[in-house]
């Protein structure tokens, strides 16, 4: 009985509640999603509606008149024939392919080394996060300055070859994706480290030293206890540095230009390239739109498969 | 795991080794920022690792003093870059986390904001080249070419999810005790909010900021869509400090890209505790 009229009591107080905070919770989450719809929303349809059409910056018409210049689907039909496109996207692929795993190796290792204390831990460790802490474009022409045909790179070869060694690198179509290759892995193996070591420090000890008892070798142990436990960790990991190198733009950038032809000329570069010198944006947005939507559909699938399996664990 | 002499041994060799090559491009470009014209024009046989006698001229040059050995002036110093770079990565910042905090409380709390979290991790996958044509367009529009607030504008929202999720884990570790003993006393929710939430979070708002204001700081492609002339940011800037006349000004660059360089190598260093929990969105913590 006089639980019921406790309850009854409160309810009406608790409905209040709920509806005042619900209110709040509305207009403490409305800025972030007006600037979404300012940034993302708004301009993907205004990309759609500029995709069909032949816009130009320079036609002298402004963006909403661009339905003057309309031609259906004829960009997309133009893309699907795009040799310099499909060679971008190929070509972004195949740093992808080369970073993420040489950074993930790097990294792994350097956190193994690592995993325990030892004299001088702390600083190594800080020394050895400068990289990517440093601004991407200034990285790219640290090692633009590095790959220079009578720079530090030859000098140190030729001390090495015995004559003097003047290779032109970024002027060579392999040489200059060998270089480019190079910043990436310098500028991101700290942050595969970074992860990789904060994942192997929460393995617990005692499992580890229980597992010493019983006689399991080293390789037994990270096997059977570390890596299983850093699982998600890793998944995380490399997640990141895919999304990131697909969107690579700075280093390769000011290093090469995208060049020498178009030996280095990642997605992103291709695109700027297309906006800025040849200009036809119509073009263009049908571009950015193909790639945005492949990465919703593929980013929505690993994220729909990533909570399945955190759900599962 | 394992402490026996050899391992130790490897363990040091491995890991100068590999710290001394992570050093040494950073070292290359300190050394060439302090380098008289002489000695970083030098190639092949004459090329120093080390300054013999260093100098500041490098950096007095960026700032308008024209230097006896290098015949070419600045038409821009550096000054106006510099203070494009730190106006429009401040208030980026601003932006970011005043929107970020609080739609990470709204949702830590009171669970609202529906696929916003979904929105945020999308706007991060996308390539910022693949949305800069609409926002190009609009900004001309709006007048915003090549202004510091425009491109604070861009910075604000492109790095709104890295405040958001650092700022949302933060809450979800906070105890509510505290929350909920101020609300019995009878203060409203967004009083407790801003009078009690706010002030204790001060140290975790202070490293979010601090890792926001390094992504803005880094940019290079909005900087080099938006701003055309005026309020160009270091690194576009850099890239006019060569020309076919003078070629590559490598002492005046290398210079600019070391003040560049510390702020965030600074910052970074000064926040590594959180660096783990900002990378990961917040999955990991330290």
């Amino acid at each position: 009985m006089t639980a019921d009229i406790l309850e009854a009591k409160a309810e009406p107080v608790e409905h209040e509640d709920t509806r005042d905070s619900r209110r709040l919770g509305f207009s403490l989450t409305l800025p972030a999603q007006l600037l979404i719809l300012f940034i993302a929303v708004f301009p993907i349809l205004m990309q759609i509606y500029i995709s069909l059409t032949d816009w130009s910056p320079l036609d002298g018409i402004s963006w909403w008149q661009a339905h003057q210049l309309w031609n259906g689907f004829a960009n997309y039909t133009d893309l699907v024939a795009d040799d310099r496109f499909w060679s971008a996207l190929w070509r972004t692929v195949l740093v992808m392919a080369i970073c993420v795993p040489a950074e993930f190796l790097l990294g792994l290792g350097l956190a193994i080394l690592f995993v325990d204390n030892f004299p001088g831990r702390g600083f190594l460790y800080s020394v050895l996060l400068v990289p990517m802490m440093v601004v991407p474009a200034v990285a790219g022409y640290m090692f633009f300055m590095l790959f220079q045909s009578g720079g530090p790179v030859n000098d140190i070869l030729s001390f090495f070859y015995g004559a003097p060694v003047t290779i032109a690198w970024l002027s060579d179509p392999d040489l200059a994706f060998f270089a480019v290759i190079a910043s990436d892995i310098w500028q991101w193996t700290p942050l595969m480290f970074l992860i990789l070591l904060a994942g192997m420090v929460g393995v617990p000890e005692d499992q580890l030293r229980a597992a010493t008892l019983l006689g399991a070798s080293w390789t037994t142990r990270f096997r059977t206890i570390v890596l299983p436990r850093m699982k998600t960790i890793i998944i995380i990991a490399l997640a990141i540095r895919v999304i990131e190198n697909f969107k690579v733009f700075d280093n390769f950038y000011i290093m090469t230009g995208g060049g020498p032809g178009v030996a280095t000329e990642t997605i992103s570069i291709y695109i700027y390239k297309v906006t800025q010198q040849e200009l036809i944006w119509g073009y263009v947005a049908a571009v950015a739109l193909v790639i945005l939507i492949s990465l919703s559909v593929v980013s929505a699938f690993a994220i729909k498969r990533m909570s399945q399996s955190r759900e599962a664990g | 795991m394992n402490r026996s002499m050899p391992f130790e041994i490897f363990r040091y060799a491995a890991i100068l080794s590999l710290v001394a090559l992570s050093l040494i491009p950073t070292l290359w470009m300190v050394s060439m920022a302090f380098k008289p014209i002489a000695e970083w024009s030098a190639t092949g046989a004459e090329l120093t690792w080390w300054p013999n006698s260093p100098t500041l001229d490098n950096f007095r040059f960026l700032f308008g003093e024209s230097s006896s050995d290098l015949i070419v002036a600045l038409d821009r110093t550096a000054g106006q870059p510099i203070l494009s770079s730190l106006l429009s990565a401040v208030f980026g910042t601003i932006i970011a986390m005043m929107a970020g905090t609080s739609a990470a409380y709204g949702l830590s709390r009171f669970g609202s904001g529906g696929n916003l979290p979904l929105a945020l991790i999308q706007l991060r996958i996308f390539p910022p080249m693949a949305v800069m044509i609409p926002v190009m367009i609009m900004w001309a529009f709006l007048g915003l070419i090549d202004t510091w607030y425009g491109l604070a504008l861009v910075y604000g929202i492109v790095t709104m999810p890295f405040a958001f999720w650092l700022m949302k884990t933060f809450f979800d570790d906070m105890p509510r005790e505290i929350e909920d003993a101020a609300l019995v006393e009878g203060c409203s929710r967004l009083r407790v909010f801003w009078k009690i939430t706010l002030p204790m979070m001060r140290p975790a708002l202070a490293s979010s900021a601090l890792f926001v204001f390094i992504l803005n700081w880094s940019d290079y492609l909005i900087a080099l869509l938006l701003t055309t002339r005026d309020w160009v940011t270091i690194p576009v800037y850099m890239a006019s400090l060569s020309s076919s006349m003078t070629g590559q000004l490598y002492g005046a660059k290398a210079a600019l890209g070391l003040i560049a360089a510390i702020p965030p190598v600074v910052l970074g260093i000064a926040i590594q505790k959180h660096l783990v929990r900002g990378l990961t969105f917040g999955a990991l913590k330290q």
